[in-house]
């Protein structure tokens, strides 16, 4: 079953590396300026020594509004690339059979077809696994310099390191197969498949993650200024803490944040949860391909 | 062991009130047939009658809802590489991997097939003109067949089940496919089954023949022994001859009526106005296609023809 599954999904597979290989060129591409103007603008110095200086926080302040779109939130957008390529090659792994009836082929061989889906799920899983680890070390890479400014916790940086985007990569490939079986079609299935998987991506993003874990609470001097989110200039005083509420009270600020030190325990919980979905899902596909006989 | 050896061979096929529901409805249902070893059975009926379930429930695509199905003595199931193993299947449409090459398709037969025959899906591919290196989807439709009907070949499966094998084909490619499925079944003592709503086709190839209409066996044996069971009888236009016992069919005109019927082993009595002639395979298959519900042929029953 490995050439066979090789010879059905090698073509994806050379498009996935094209389009590893373009993104990597992409981002160095872009990056190389910003990587640049990190160090002319004396940024790698404050980082070094600590931010809360006046000329600091000037500087930081210019080269985030100079790069932090291209690295914060037009990077999102890329986020969809991930399901995209989950659900174009998870939906027509059994949809593309059932669709040109290839199935009656494929399945009256000497292997049976519970046997032929699971080997060929374990194949491009691994497959996929490695092209998720691939893109997460081009994007780390990139975001390098700007993480040490904004910390791992906002979403340009949280979504593209670590765990989750390989996770949730194999959480749409997993819904697409699916997908794919129930529909009998590719495309509806990968239409099927995506868009949940964009609800749950931006459900997760937006709502879920914050209450991963029971917030720390801290209480600072009134005259602290409050700003909200993931930042090196948090007002927690602690970079790349990811501050969630802030409340001014009888001469005090309460805050409430996730401290940074969470990341890889946020990643592993996340990370968990699309796995598990995904597990269901290529389950629930082994289970009603073994049912259809009957 | 000896008692084995000298035991009557198992029958290529058995199907045993072999049943198949799909939801409420039933697509095949108390099917019992025998097929014995070296036949060349055609399965005859009009579309939906139940012939795709009955070769799926055959080679192991599916499972049925009741009764059982064995192949040269062992059970179908569904999901075991021993059902697998035993039946070449070529698919109605002859399915392929259209991006795959033809020596593609072959590794993967040899990946997924343990008893796979290289070298004569070499030398077929080799007798038929057809490149290796070619697409399959470069083929033409008669091509793609054969394809097809290679790879089943080298399964070197006993039994070989063809889905519609020729409907999608031209006539030309109609009898180059039949002319190489024969001289293949001659050479290699298979025992074949194959399904078509197209009688004439397999008129010339098939000596056993079952009739499936409605998700039941109307009829089933050996071509020779239906043939001689059954008269044609023709005569004047009466009304009495309604529930006559052993009619599979009747057709009227203006003036004349037209029976097909099962007889004994004896030539049938018939009124001086009527005359009996001996029945054609096509007649027959379409007497028990037009025939309804009531027109079946029970295994081991003998109705004597009552004709004033």
């Amino acid at each position: 079953m490995t050439w066979v599954t090789w010879r059905q999904h090698r073509g994806q597979a050379m498009v996935s590396l094209a389009v590893l290989a373009g993104l990597a060129l992409a981002l160095f591409l872009v990056s190389e300026p910003m990587r640049q103007a990190f160090g002319q603008d004396g940024i790698t110095g404050c980082v070094a020594r600590g931010t809360r200086t006046a000329g600091c926080q000037n500087a930081i302040g210019a080269f985030l509004s100079s790069w932090g779109f291209t690295y914060n939130q037009a990077l999102i957008a890329l986020l969809i690339i991930p399901g995209l390529i989950g659900v174009i090659i998870g939906a027509p792994l059994l949809g593309r059979e059932l669709e040109e009836g290839t199935w009656r082929m494929a399945w009256s061989q000497t292997v049976p077809r519970t046997r032929w889906l699971v080997s060929k799920l374990a194949l491009v899983s691994a497959g996929l696994v490695a092209f998720g680890a691939a893109l997460t070390g081009v994007f780390t890479w990139y975001r390098a310099p700007m993480d040490q400014l904004t910390g791992h916790f906002t979403e340009a940086a949280y979504d593209f390191e670590g765990l989750c985007l390989t996770a949730s990569l194999l959480c749409s490939f997993a819904f697409a197969v699916l997908a794919g079986l129930a529909a009998r079609r590719s495309i509806a299935g990968m239409v099927a498949a995506f868009l949940p998987w964009l609800a749950l991506r931006g459900l997760t993003d937006l709502f879920l993650r914050q209450h991963l874990a029971q917030p720390l609470a801290k209480e600072l001097p009134a005259s602290a200024s409050i700003a909200f989110g993931p930042n090196t200039t948090s007002m927690t005083g602690n970079a790349g803490d990811w501050v969630l509420g802030a409340t001014r009270a009888a001469g005090h600020v309460f805050v409430t944040y996730q401290p940074a030190g969470r990341f890889w325990t946020f990643q592993a919980i996340e990370a968990g949860g699309y796995l598990t979905l995904a597990a269901a899902a290529l389950g629930g596909a082994v289970w009603l391909l073994h049912r259809r006989a009957a | 062991m000896t008692s084995m050896a000298r035991a009557a061979p198992a029958p290529a096929l058995r199907a045993e009130r072999l049943g198949k529901r799909y939801g409420k409805a039933w697509g095949l249902r108390d099917c019992t047939l025998t097929i014995p070893a070296g036949a060349v059975a055609g399965l005859v009926g009009p579309n939906g009658a139940g012939k795709s379930t009955l070769l799926q429930l055959v080679i192991g695509l599916l499972d049925p809802t009741e009764g059982r199905v064995r192949v040269f003595g062992e059970t179908s199931r569904a999901h075991r590489a021993a059902t697998l193993r035993r039946v070449g299947y070529v698919a109605q449409d002859h399915p392929l991997y259209r991006d795959f090459s033809v020596a593609d398709m072959f590794r993967l037969g040899r990946r997924m097939n343990p008893a796979w025959d290289q070298p004569l899906a070499e030398r077929r591919a080799a007798a038929l003109d057809i490149p290796l290196k070619r697409k399959v989807k470069a083929l033409s439709g008669g091509q793609q067949a054969q394809v097809a009907l290679t790879m089943a070949l080298a399964k070197r499966a006993p039994l070989l089940v063809l889905d519609e094998p020729v409907a999608s084909l031209d006539p030309v490619a109609r009898l180059d496919f039949m002319g190489a499925l024969m001289a293949a079944v001659a050479d290699n003592s298979l025992t074949l089954i194959i399904s078509s709503h197209v009688v004439t086709e397999l008129e010339r190839v098939c000596d056993w023949l079952i009739v499936l209409a409605g998700g039941t066996v109307r009829a089933a044996g050996p071509v020779d022994e239906l043939l001689a069971r059954h008269r044609l009888l023709t005569g004047p236009r009466t009304a009495s001859h309604s529930g006559l016992p052993g009619v599979v069919h009747r057709a009227d005109s203006d003036r004349h009526s037209s029976l097909v019927i099962r007889v004994g082993p004896r030539e049938p009595a018939v009124h001086p106005a009527w005359q009996a002639q001996p029945v054609g395979f096509e007649q027959l298959v379409l007497a028990y296609l037009r025939g309804g519900s009531g027109a079946r042929l029970e295994p081991d029953t003998r109705i004597e023809a009552v004709t004033r």
